[in-house]
């Protein structure tokens, strides 16, 4: 059993809720209510700490309660007490909107024992799995959103992970604003490469730390996907949209290989290959104005039975496959940081057959902490009900039932 | 409308103060009035600086500093060493470097840092200028002094890549813990680049 829980959450003006100041116990946390009180809002909350980054908005404005804002600039809170084995430590980030010259600028902080970090810097400290009845969308939506789900998973543990995205995410607009003027008004392609030094850079650490994520993931969502579905395989099908251990558009379309995880070739080898690339494409970037190949253009498919869910799955297939994945970044987060991550889970019991509940409740106690919004009670065993911490939302004000 | 109660003169101000970059209108007003009420000698006053900044100052035709006279007195100081080169962004980093009083080079000002997102590429610096410094011959080594961000970084890779070829010796300024700082606060970053760039101690 992992000892890692949040002890309490405390919120100024986040999304529905104007102040809370919650305790929480190391048990199963039953939160109640209605659609649109808040329920939803204070998963979000706790996995904000976690990834420093909602996983249900990438407009951090809409964070804020505009509404409980009284005079003064707006501003948002969102801190948490959270216990490890021989620790405490205090986490917030707040987000502040302040007028300038050009309009307003939203600034946040990210403290963690009183003392500012940046982003990357929460990579270690809490881990969360959260589960959305919007997830299912994953396995059929478009890449964009895959890529974010695996990111927000590499960032809870990997500090470094994170700032190879931001470096990444860095050079790449700047390579584009810089091919769309070569385009349009000429000048010295050499200013090109100094970019794309630092693209080859971040992203073959980003594309090999993705592959070896999923590589693990692959082996543990196929153990619960069979165990799910009575049988069935499940593979999470890497495809990068440029690989340097396969460079040649030919060997780009097989599979990537897993083995060469084991024994990768040497670093400049494959920083050359990469180079080499965007050399080959120059005059298609050029005229096109946009950087066509890296991590930004990854994608990822779930195969079930040689059959690729995103395209030809039922929605039923979809949630087993969705569900096998969480249960896997739930093992994988244990597996890479010795502790067992917080379980939030939203509606996610409604959605499920009587077996596969059951199973799902097993591994809620496996672990120390789990928070679960749902309408209704009566879905869950009575003995569980018993031994959980049952509290009602509404309208963002939490009440112990 | 409430424009038309003002007189032509005032609002000619607030608009061009208010084209000043960090300055919007309502400090633009407060600017103006502050000036229109009874402090008529500092509106004279800075009308005499702004005159002779347009008038007197120009850049200097070597390395583009601000100054009164061309070549600049860095430029045209026989005591200083002209085979070395310090590369840097704005006019006040080049001030940063002489208040040290460490260094007795030249200086090369590019007005400002490659930033593709702002609209700035090679062609709006004086890296032309620069480029045609070195391969006029006599300099043996170029400092790369731009800051230390991720423009500055971007500048300097790029200037390495044009010349490089010109076969002078290249370096970049060196990076590292603020003095009288703690390692404990030190972010993740400035200690790596701090650990890159350690060097041995001599005792």
């Amino acid at each position: 059993m992992g000892p890692m829980y949040v002890q309490t959450l405390s919120l100024r003006h986040f999304r529905t809720y104007a102040r809370l100041e919650l305790e929480l116990p190391p048990a199963p946390v039953l939160l109640l209510g209605e659609n649109a009180q808040g329920k939803t809002s204070l998963l979000e909350a706790i996995a904000y700490l976690a990834m420093g980054r909602s996983p249900l908005t990438t407009t951090e404005r809409h964070l804020i309660n505009w509404s409980a804002v009284e005079g003064g600039a707006p501003f948002a809170v969102v801190s948490a007490d959270v216990a490890y084995r021989e620790r405490r430590e205090r986490i917030e980030i707040a987000l502040q909107q302040t007028p300038t010259a050009g309009g307003e600028r939203l600034g946040k902080r990210i403290r963690i024992n009183g003392h500012p970090v940046r982003r990357a810097d929460l990579a270690g400290h809490l881990n969360v799995v959260l589960f959305l009845p919007e997830d299912v969308r994953l396995v059929g939506g478009p890449p964009a959103d895959r890529r974010r789900h695996l990111d927000d998973l590499l960032s809870q543990v990997s500090a470094e992970y994170v700032r190879a995205l931001s470096r990444y995410r860095t050079a790449l607009s700047r390579r584009n604003a810089l091919l769309k003027h070569l385009r349009d008004e000429g000048g010295d392609t050499a200013q090109l490469l100094p970019l794309e030094t630092a693209l080859a850079e971040a992203g073959l650490f980003i594309s090999l730390q993705r592959r070896a994520c999923l590589h693990h993931l692959t082996r543990l969502a196929d153990e619960y996907h069979r165990r799910i579905t009575g049988g069935a395989w499940l593979r999470l099908h890497y495809r990068p949209s440029f690989d340097p251990l396969r460079p040649t558009e030919e060997a780009a379309r097989q599979p990537p290989l897993f083995e060469a995880l084991e024994d990768p070739p040497p670093r400049e080898a494959l920083l050359a290959a990469y180079r080499q690339r965007f050399e080959a494409m120059r005059t298609q970037e050029v005229t096109r104005g946009v950087t066509l190949i890296g991590p930004h253009r990854d994608e990822i498919r779930f195969i079930a039975e040689a059959v690729d869910l995103g395209t030809f799955g039922s929605r039923g297939q979809q949630r087993s496959a969705v569900l096998a994945l969480h249960i896997a970044e739930l093992a994988w987060l244990r597996e890479m940081t010795g502790e067992a991550p917080l379980l939030l889970l939203d509606e996610v019991l409604a959605e499920l057959d009587v077996a596969r509940r059951h199973r799902l409740l097993d591994l809620i106690g496996s672990v120390e902490q789990t928070i679960l919004a749902t309408t209704d009670a009566e879905m869950f065993p009575a003995a569980f009900r018993r031994q959980a911490l049952r509290l009602r939302v509404e309208g963002g004000i939490i009440t112990p039932l | 409308m409430e424009s038309i109660a003002l007189p032509a003169s005032v609002t000619e101000l607030m608009e061009a103060l208010s084209e000043l970059p960090g300055i919007g209108p309502k400090t633009a007003s407060r600017l103006a009035f502050y000036l229109l009420r009874g402090h008529a000698e500092l509106a004279l006053k800075l009308a005499d600086a702004l005159h002779d900044l347009v008038e007197k100052t120009r850049f200097c035709s070597v390395c583009y500093n601000v100054t009164e006279e061309d070549p600049c007195p860095i430029c045209s100081d026989e005591g200083r060493d002209h085979k070395t080169l310090c590369v840097v962004e704005e006019p006040l980093d080049l001030l940063a470097i002489e208040r040290t009083g460490q260094y007795n080079g030249l200086y090369h000002v590019l007005h400002g840092a490659l930033a593709p997102l702002d609209g700035i590429f090679a062609e709006d610096l004086r890296i032309k200028e620069l480029e045609a410094r070195v391969r006029a011959g006599g300099i043996e080594e170029i400092i790369l002094a731009t800051n230390p961000t991720s423009e500055g970084d971007y500048t300097a890779s790029y200037l390495l890549t044009r010349l490089k070829p010109l076969g002078v010796r290249i370096t970049r300024l060196g990076r590292g813990l603020p003095i009288g700082g703690d390692l404990e606060y030190a972010d993740a970053m400035t200690l790596t680049r701090a650990l890159e760039g350690r060097r041995e101690m001599e005792g």
